[in-house]
Protein backbone atom coordinates (compact mmCIF):
# COMPACT_ATOMS: atom_id res chain seq x y z
CA UNK A 1 0.00 0.00 0.00
CA UNK A 2 2.66 2.36 0.72
CA UNK A 3 4.12 1.72 -2.95
CA UNK A 4 1.03 2.81 -3.83
CA UNK A 5 1.11 5.95 -2.24
CA UNK A 6 4.66 6.32 -3.47
CA UNK A 7 3.46 6.21 -6.98
CA UNK A 8 0.15 8.15 -6.66
CA UNK A 9 2.19 11.23 -5.15
CA UNK A 10 4.97 10.66 -7.43
CA UNK A 11 2.98 10.32 -10.55
CA UNK A 12 0.63 13.43 -9.33
CA UNK A 13 -2.52 11.50 -8.85
CA UNK A 14 -3.68 13.29 -6.14
CA UNK A 15 -7.49 12.38 -5.48
CA UNK A 16 -6.17 8.62 -5.44
CA UNK A 17 -2.86 9.66 -2.66
CA UNK A 18 -5.48 11.18 -0.24
CA UNK A 19 -7.98 7.80 -0.45
CA UNK A 20 -4.84 5.46 0.28
CA UNK A 21 -3.29 8.07 3.37
CA UNK A 22 -7.37 7.50 4.39
CA UNK A 23 -7.48 4.42 4.05
CA UNK A 24 -4.09 3.53 6.24
CA UNK A 25 -5.04 5.51 8.41
CA UNK A 26 -8.56 4.17 9.02
CA UNK A 27 -7.04 0.66 8.89
CA UNK A 28 -4.32 1.48 11.76
CA UNK A 29 -0.93 1.84 9.70
CA UNK A 30 1.79 3.19 11.37
CA UNK A 31 1.28 6.79 10.42
CA UNK A 32 5.63 6.51 10.25
CA UNK A 33 4.98 4.36 7.64
CA UNK A 34 2.61 7.01 5.82
CA UNK A 35 4.93 9.61 6.04
CA UNK A 36 8.25 7.59 5.17
CA UNK A 37 6.21 7.03 1.57
CA UNK A 38 5.59 10.74 1.14
CA UNK A 39 9.30 11.76 1.78
CA UNK A 40 10.15 8.75 -0.86
CA UNK A 41 7.45 10.33 -2.95
CA UNK A 42 9.03 13.93 -2.80
CA UNK A 43 12.72 12.44 -3.53
CA UNK A 44 11.35 10.71 -6.78
CA UNK A 45 9.06 14.38 -8.04
CA UNK A 46 12.74 16.42 -6.91
CA UNK A 47 14.59 14.15 -9.22
CA UNK A 48 11.89 14.45 -12.45
CA UNK A 49 12.15 18.35 -11.66
CA UNK A 50 15.69 18.14 -11.77
CA UNK A 51 15.82 15.85 -14.87
CA UNK A 52 13.49 18.64 -16.76
CA UNK A 53 10.34 15.79 -16.56
CA UNK A 54 8.50 18.21 -13.96
CA UNK A 55 7.73 21.81 -13.23
CA UNK A 56 6.96 24.23 -10.93
CA UNK A 57 2.84 23.25 -11.17
CA UNK A 58 3.99 19.77 -10.16
CA UNK A 59 6.20 20.92 -7.17
CA UNK A 60 3.42 22.82 -6.18
CA UNK A 61 0.91 20.17 -6.47
CA UNK A 62 3.42 17.97 -4.43
CA UNK A 63 3.92 20.51 -2.00
CA UNK A 64 -0.71 20.58 -1.60
CA UNK A 65 -0.58 16.87 -1.41
CA UNK A 66 2.10 16.75 1.49
CA UNK A 67 -0.19 19.88 3.10
CA UNK A 68 -3.01 17.57 3.14
CA UNK A 69 -1.21 14.20 3.63
CA UNK A 70 -0.19 15.52 7.15
CA UNK A 71 -3.58 17.38 8.24
CA UNK A 72 -4.82 13.59 7.85
CA UNK A 73 -1.88 11.88 9.31
CA UNK A 74 -1.50 14.44 11.84
CA UNK A 75 -4.12 13.21 14.30
CA UNK A 76 -2.91 9.37 14.13
CA UNK A 77 0.97 10.94 15.27
CA UNK A 78 -0.34 12.59 18.33
CA UNK A 79 -1.41 9.06 19.55
CA UNK A 80 1.64 7.34 18.12
CA UNK A 81 4.64 6.78 20.53
CA UNK A 82 7.30 9.47 20.88
CA UNK A 83 9.34 9.59 17.55
CA UNK A 84 13.24 10.82 17.71
CA UNK A 85 13.84 14.20 17.82
CA UNK A 86 17.44 15.19 16.72
CA UNK A 87 17.27 18.88 17.10
CA UNK A 88 15.33 22.32 15.99
CA UNK A 89 15.32 24.10 13.18
CA UNK A 90 14.69 27.77 12.30
CA UNK A 91 13.70 28.07 8.57
CA UNK A 92 11.77 31.25 6.65
CA UNK A 93 12.90 32.84 3.69
CA UNK A 94 14.66 36.22 4.04
CA UNK A 95 13.58 39.40 3.53
CA UNK A 96 12.49 40.87 0.19
CA UNK A 97 11.51 37.26 -1.17
CA UNK A 98 8.03 36.11 -0.95
CA UNK A 99 8.59 32.22 -2.75
CA UNK A 100 8.26 29.49 0.06
CA UNK A 101 7.34 26.47 -2.29
CA UNK A 102 10.70 25.24 -1.86
CA UNK A 103 10.75 25.97 1.56
CA UNK A 104 7.80 24.55 2.19
CA UNK A 105 8.73 21.05 1.23
CA UNK A 106 11.80 21.40 3.02
CA UNK A 107 10.46 22.14 6.22
CA UNK A 108 7.97 18.89 5.69
CA UNK A 109 11.14 17.32 5.41
CA UNK A 110 12.78 18.24 8.33
CA UNK A 111 9.65 17.73 10.31
CA UNK A 112 9.33 14.10 8.79
CA UNK A 113 12.66 13.64 9.15
CA UNK A 114 13.22 13.68 13.21
CA UNK A 115 13.65 17.72 13.45
CA UNK A 116 11.09 20.39 15.21
CA UNK A 117 10.65 23.19 12.96
CA UNK A 118 9.52 26.65 13.73
CA UNK A 119 8.97 27.94 10.13
CA UNK A 120 8.63 31.75 9.95
CA UNK A 121 7.47 32.98 6.77
CA UNK A 122 8.44 34.46 4.25
CA UNK A 123 9.80 38.04 3.83
CA UNK A 124 11.67 37.63 7.43
CA UNK A 125 13.48 40.62 8.69
CA UNK A 126 16.73 39.79 10.02
CA UNK A 127 15.91 40.78 13.24
CA UNK A 128 12.93 38.29 13.34
CA UNK A 129 15.51 35.66 12.55
CA UNK A 130 17.84 36.85 15.59
CA UNK A 131 14.80 36.81 17.67
CA UNK A 132 13.77 33.08 17.23
CA UNK A 133 17.43 32.10 17.75
CA UNK A 134 17.01 33.45 20.96
CA UNK A 135 13.71 32.03 22.02
CA UNK A 136 13.62 28.59 19.78
CA UNK A 137 17.34 27.65 20.41
CA UNK A 138 17.95 26.14 17.58
CA UNK A 139 21.07 24.11 16.62
CA UNK A 140 20.58 24.67 12.68
CA UNK A 141 19.47 27.68 10.59
CA UNK A 142 17.53 27.55 7.42
CA UNK A 143 18.07 30.39 5.43
CA UNK A 144 15.70 30.80 1.89
CA UNK A 145 15.35 32.67 -0.90
CA UNK A 146 14.67 32.25 -4.89
CA UNK A 147 15.93 35.20 -6.17
CA UNK A 148 19.45 36.25 -6.19
CA UNK A 149 18.31 39.49 -4.86
CA UNK A 150 17.97 37.47 -2.05
CA UNK A 151 21.51 36.68 -1.51
CA UNK A 152 21.66 40.07 0.11
CA UNK A 153 19.09 39.66 2.27
CA UNK A 154 21.13 36.18 3.56
CA UNK A 155 24.33 38.48 4.01
CA UNK A 156 22.32 40.61 6.14
CA UNK A 157 20.63 38.16 8.20
CA UNK A 158 23.81 36.55 9.04
CA UNK A 159 25.52 39.16 9.68
CA UNK A 160 22.84 40.16 12.32
CA UNK A 161 23.01 36.98 13.76
CA UNK A 162 27.04 37.30 14.26
CA UNK A 163 26.54 41.09 15.72
CA UNK A 164 23.89 39.15 18.03
CA UNK A 165 26.34 37.33 19.65
CA UNK A 166 24.44 33.94 18.39
CA UNK A 167 26.74 33.25 15.60
CA UNK A 168 28.86 30.69 17.15
CA UNK A 169 25.97 28.71 18.41
CA UNK A 170 23.91 27.94 15.24
CA UNK A 171 25.15 26.30 11.97
CA UNK A 172 23.58 28.15 8.96
CA UNK A 173 22.24 26.81 5.57
CA UNK A 174 21.03 28.30 2.70
CA UNK A 175 19.04 27.26 0.14
CA UNK A 176 16.38 27.91 -2.79
CA UNK A 177 16.93 29.26 -6.32
CA UNK A 178 20.65 29.08 -7.69
CA UNK A 179 22.84 28.93 -4.80
CA UNK A 180 26.46 27.68 -5.20
CA UNK A 181 29.71 27.41 -3.03
CA UNK A 182 30.09 31.50 -4.25
CA UNK A 183 27.17 32.91 -2.94
CA UNK A 184 27.47 30.60 0.58
CA UNK A 185 30.87 32.25 1.08
CA UNK A 186 29.53 35.70 0.10
CA UNK A 187 26.40 35.20 2.99
CA UNK A 188 28.53 33.46 5.54
CA UNK A 189 26.36 30.83 5.97
CA UNK A 190 28.43 27.11 6.50
CA UNK A 191 26.83 25.52 3.82
CA UNK A 192 24.34 25.45 0.72
CA UNK A 193 21.68 22.69 -0.29
CA UNK A 194 20.33 22.33 -4.00
CA UNK A 195 17.48 20.53 -2.73
CA UNK A 196 15.17 19.35 0.18
CA UNK A 197 17.19 16.26 0.54
CA UNK A 198 20.21 18.06 1.36
CA UNK A 199 18.96 20.07 3.60
CA UNK A 200 17.67 17.20 5.72
CA UNK A 201 21.18 15.76 5.25
CA UNK A 202 23.15 18.83 6.15
CA UNK A 203 20.47 19.67 9.69
CA UNK A 204 21.63 15.79 10.74
CA UNK A 205 25.09 16.02 10.21
CA UNK A 206 25.68 18.82 12.39
CA UNK A 207 22.84 17.77 15.02
CA UNK A 208 25.28 14.54 15.16
CA UNK A 209 22.40 12.50 14.09
CA UNK A 210 22.95 8.88 11.79
CA UNK B 1 34.31 53.20 -27.87
CA UNK B 2 33.47 52.60 -31.57
CA UNK B 3 30.11 51.24 -32.27
CA UNK B 4 31.22 48.90 -35.59
CA UNK B 5 33.50 46.88 -33.06
CA UNK B 6 30.93 46.75 -30.42
CA UNK B 7 28.38 43.89 -30.28
CA UNK B 8 24.88 43.93 -28.16
CA UNK B 9 23.86 40.22 -27.03
CA UNK B 10 20.54 40.73 -25.26
CA UNK B 11 17.31 39.40 -24.21
CA UNK B 12 13.89 39.88 -26.10
CA UNK B 13 12.61 42.07 -23.24
CA UNK B 14 15.73 44.02 -22.75
CA UNK B 15 16.49 44.81 -26.90
CA UNK B 16 12.96 46.27 -26.88
CA UNK B 17 14.44 49.59 -24.51
CA UNK B 18 17.77 49.51 -25.98
CA UNK B 19 17.09 50.05 -29.51
CA UNK B 20 15.42 53.62 -29.00
CA UNK B 21 19.29 54.50 -27.65
CA UNK B 22 21.22 52.30 -29.77
CA UNK B 23 23.91 54.42 -31.80
CA UNK B 24 23.85 53.54 -35.87
CA UNK B 25 25.97 51.14 -36.92
CA UNK B 26 26.07 49.41 -33.62
CA UNK B 27 25.18 45.19 -34.41
CA UNK B 28 23.03 43.15 -32.40
CA UNK B 29 21.34 40.10 -31.42
CA UNK B 30 18.05 38.96 -30.07
CA UNK B 31 18.02 35.55 -27.69
CA UNK B 32 14.69 34.28 -26.37
CA UNK B 33 12.96 35.44 -23.30
CA UNK B 34 12.11 32.18 -22.37
CA UNK B 35 15.20 31.59 -21.63
CA UNK B 36 15.24 33.17 -18.37
CA UNK B 37 13.22 30.19 -16.88
CA UNK B 38 16.62 28.05 -17.66
CA UNK B 39 19.83 29.61 -16.60
CA UNK B 40 21.71 26.64 -17.86
CA UNK B 41 20.32 26.88 -21.00
CA UNK B 42 19.97 30.46 -21.35
CA UNK B 43 24.15 30.22 -20.34
CA UNK B 44 24.76 27.83 -23.34
CA UNK B 45 23.59 29.98 -25.37
CA UNK B 46 25.11 33.01 -24.70
CA UNK B 47 28.43 31.21 -24.45
CA UNK B 48 28.03 30.29 -27.72
CA UNK B 49 26.52 33.32 -28.91
CA UNK B 50 29.36 35.11 -27.33
CA UNK B 51 31.89 32.46 -28.91
CA UNK B 52 30.16 32.85 -32.56
CA UNK B 53 30.85 36.68 -32.62
CA UNK B 54 34.72 36.43 -32.97
CA UNK B 55 36.85 39.84 -34.91
CA UNK B 56 35.99 42.48 -35.70
CA UNK B 57 34.06 42.96 -32.26
CA UNK B 58 36.37 43.78 -29.48
CA UNK B 59 33.11 44.63 -27.08
CA UNK B 60 30.50 42.78 -25.80
CA UNK B 61 27.54 44.33 -24.15
CA UNK B 62 25.50 42.08 -22.45
CA UNK B 63 21.52 43.00 -22.36
CA UNK B 64 21.43 40.67 -19.57
CA UNK B 65 22.07 40.94 -15.74
CA UNK B 66 23.11 38.24 -13.20
CA UNK B 67 19.34 36.40 -14.09
CA UNK B 68 19.99 33.11 -12.20
CA UNK B 69 23.69 33.10 -12.36
CA UNK B 70 23.19 32.59 -16.11
CA UNK B 71 25.91 35.01 -16.85
CA UNK B 72 28.26 33.11 -14.24
CA UNK B 73 31.09 31.33 -15.95
CA UNK B 74 30.65 33.09 -19.22
CA UNK B 75 33.94 34.04 -21.15
CA UNK B 76 35.31 35.72 -24.12
CA UNK B 77 38.99 34.71 -25.39
CA UNK B 78 38.99 37.93 -27.85
CA UNK B 79 36.79 39.94 -26.67
CA UNK B 80 35.96 42.67 -23.73
CA UNK B 81 32.31 41.11 -21.57
CA UNK B 82 30.52 44.24 -20.37
CA UNK B 83 27.57 42.84 -18.02
CA UNK B 84 25.57 45.60 -16.34
CA UNK B 85 25.75 45.13 -12.67
CA UNK B 86 22.21 44.03 -11.34
CA UNK B 87 20.04 41.28 -10.46
CA UNK B 88 18.06 40.83 -13.48
CA UNK B 89 16.39 43.09 -15.78
CA UNK B 90 14.07 45.05 -13.63
CA UNK B 91 17.07 46.78 -12.39
CA UNK B 92 17.69 48.15 -16.24
CA UNK B 93 14.24 49.40 -16.41
CA UNK B 94 13.71 50.50 -12.84
CA UNK B 95 17.15 52.77 -13.56
CA UNK B 96 19.50 51.59 -10.77
CA UNK B 97 20.00 48.47 -8.58
CA UNK B 98 19.51 50.62 -5.69
CA UNK B 99 15.68 51.44 -7.23
CA UNK B 100 14.83 48.09 -7.69
CA UNK B 101 16.05 47.27 -3.47
CA UNK B 102 13.96 49.87 -2.68
CA UNK B 103 11.40 48.68 -4.43
CA UNK B 104 11.64 45.15 -3.72
CA UNK B 105 11.93 45.91 -0.02
CA UNK B 106 8.80 48.12 0.24
CA UNK B 107 6.53 45.18 -1.74
CA UNK B 108 8.24 42.13 -2.13
CA UNK B 109 5.04 40.66 -3.66
CA UNK B 110 5.26 42.50 -6.82
CA UNK B 111 5.41 40.57 -10.41
CA UNK B 112 6.98 43.24 -12.93
CA UNK B 113 5.52 43.73 -16.28
CA UNK B 114 6.89 45.76 -19.62
CA UNK B 115 6.19 45.78 -22.88
CA UNK B 116 9.03 43.18 -23.61
CA UNK B 117 7.37 41.01 -21.19
CA UNK B 118 3.89 40.99 -22.16
CA UNK B 119 4.81 40.54 -25.88
CA UNK B 120 7.15 37.48 -24.71
CA UNK B 121 3.46 35.92 -23.08
CA UNK B 122 5.36 33.82 -20.49
CA UNK B 123 4.49 34.24 -17.24
CA UNK B 124 2.34 32.44 -14.66
CA UNK B 125 -0.78 34.51 -16.34
CA UNK B 126 -0.43 32.71 -19.40
CA UNK B 127 0.52 29.61 -18.16
CA UNK B 128 -3.09 29.75 -16.45
CA UNK B 129 -4.46 28.35 -19.54
CA UNK B 130 -2.07 25.45 -20.24
CA UNK B 131 -2.84 24.40 -16.40
CA UNK B 132 -6.36 24.21 -17.10
CA UNK B 133 -5.87 21.56 -20.17
CA UNK B 134 -3.43 19.72 -17.86
CA UNK B 135 -5.15 19.68 -14.67
CA UNK B 136 -8.93 20.90 -14.91
CA UNK B 137 -10.24 24.58 -14.14
CA UNK B 138 -10.27 23.56 -9.96
CA UNK B 139 -6.76 22.21 -9.54
CA UNK B 140 -5.59 25.02 -11.88
CA UNK B 141 -6.96 27.60 -10.19
CA UNK B 142 -5.98 25.79 -6.79
CA UNK B 143 -2.29 25.86 -8.46
CA UNK B 144 -2.20 29.86 -9.65
CA UNK B 145 -3.24 30.61 -6.41
CA UNK B 146 -0.61 29.18 -4.79
CA UNK B 147 1.93 30.38 -7.40
CA UNK B 148 1.07 33.57 -6.42
CA UNK B 149 -0.11 33.40 -3.41
CA UNK B 150 2.44 36.14 -1.34
CA UNK B 151 1.69 38.28 -4.68
CA UNK B 152 0.41 41.58 -4.03
CA UNK B 153 0.86 43.57 -6.87
CA UNK B 154 0.97 43.62 -10.37
CA UNK B 155 2.93 46.59 -11.44
CA UNK B 156 3.84 47.74 -15.28
CA UNK B 157 7.04 49.65 -15.17
CA UNK B 158 6.46 52.77 -17.70
CA UNK B 159 9.99 53.25 -19.53
CA UNK B 160 8.16 56.16 -21.75
CA UNK B 161 9.47 53.84 -24.44
CA UNK B 162 6.10 53.01 -25.99
CA UNK B 163 2.44 54.03 -26.14
CA UNK B 164 1.37 52.48 -23.04
CA UNK B 165 -2.24 52.10 -23.59
CA UNK B 166 -2.41 48.91 -24.82
CA UNK B 167 -0.05 47.28 -21.99
CA UNK B 168 -1.40 49.33 -18.91
CA UNK B 169 -5.03 47.42 -20.09
CA UNK B 170 -3.80 44.34 -20.01
CA UNK B 171 -1.96 44.51 -16.93
CA UNK B 172 -5.31 45.76 -15.42
CA UNK B 173 -7.06 42.83 -16.85
CA UNK B 174 -4.56 40.69 -15.75
CA UNK B 175 -4.32 41.88 -12.05
CA UNK B 176 -7.91 41.96 -11.59
CA UNK B 177 -8.31 38.56 -13.09
CA UNK B 178 -6.00 36.82 -10.41
CA UNK B 179 -7.02 39.40 -7.73
CA UNK B 180 -3.78 41.63 -7.40
CA UNK B 181 -3.45 45.63 -7.06
CA UNK B 182 -2.05 46.98 -10.44
CA UNK B 183 0.27 49.97 -10.06
CA UNK B 184 2.08 51.59 -12.62
CA UNK B 185 5.52 52.51 -11.31
CA UNK B 186 8.12 55.03 -13.34
CA UNK B 187 10.88 53.53 -14.91
CA UNK B 188 14.00 55.34 -16.18
CA UNK B 189 16.27 54.82 -19.21
CA UNK B 190 19.82 55.58 -17.31
CA UNK B 191 21.29 52.31 -17.34
CA UNK B 192 20.15 52.05 -20.87
CA UNK B 193 21.57 54.41 -21.88
CA UNK B 194 24.82 54.01 -19.97
CA UNK B 195 25.12 50.64 -21.18
CA UNK B 196 25.30 52.12 -24.57
CA UNK B 197 27.00 54.77 -24.40
CA UNK B 198 29.12 54.32 -21.42
CA UNK B 199 30.74 55.06 -19.17
CA UNK B 200 31.58 51.46 -17.86
CA UNK B 201 31.99 52.09 -14.22
CA UNK B 202 30.81 50.41 -11.19
CA UNK B 203 27.62 49.86 -12.41
CA UNK B 204 28.97 47.24 -14.36
CA UNK B 205 30.94 43.97 -14.69
CA UNK B 206 34.01 43.76 -17.06
CA UNK B 207 35.30 40.76 -18.13
CA UNK B 208 38.51 41.31 -19.86
CA UNK B 209 39.60 38.65 -23.03
CA UNK B 210 40.41 35.44 -21.06
CA UNK B 211 38.68 36.46 -17.77
CA UNK B 212 35.66 34.61 -16.69
CA UNK B 213 32.49 36.17 -14.85
CA UNK B 214 32.11 34.83 -11.30
CA UNK B 215 29.00 35.90 -8.98
CA UNK B 216 31.09 37.42 -6.63
CA UNK B 217 32.40 40.25 -9.39
CA UNK B 218 28.71 40.96 -9.35
CA UNK B 219 29.07 41.84 -5.62
CA UNK B 220 32.24 44.18 -5.17
CA UNK B 221 31.49 47.93 -5.36
CA UNK B 222 34.71 49.17 -5.59
CA UNK B 223 35.95 50.44 -9.64
CA UNK B 224 38.82 48.18 -9.49
CA UNK B 225 38.35 47.36 -12.97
Amino acid sequence: MSNELVNAIADMREEDALRIVREMVESGSDPMTILDAAREAMAVVGQRYEEGTYFLPELMLAGEMLGQITEIVKPALAKAPEVTRYGKVVIGTVQGDIHDIGKNIVTFMLDVNGFDVLDLGVDVPPQKFVEAIRDFQPQVVGLSGFLTLAFDAMKETVDAIKEAGLRDGVKIMIGGGQVTEEVKTYTGADAYGRDAMAGVSLAKQWVGAK
Amino acid sequence: MLSSRTKVIACATVIEEMLPHMPPGMQYQVLDFGLHVNPAALKQTLQETIDASAPPFETIILGYGLCSQAVVGLKANNCTLIVPRVDDCIALFLGSAEAYKVQSRSEPGTYYLTKGWIEAGDSPFEEYDSLVEQYGEEKARRLINQMLKHYTRLALINTGQYELERYREYTRRTAERFGLRYEEIPGSDVFIKKMLHGPWDGDFVIARPGETISYLDFKRTTEET
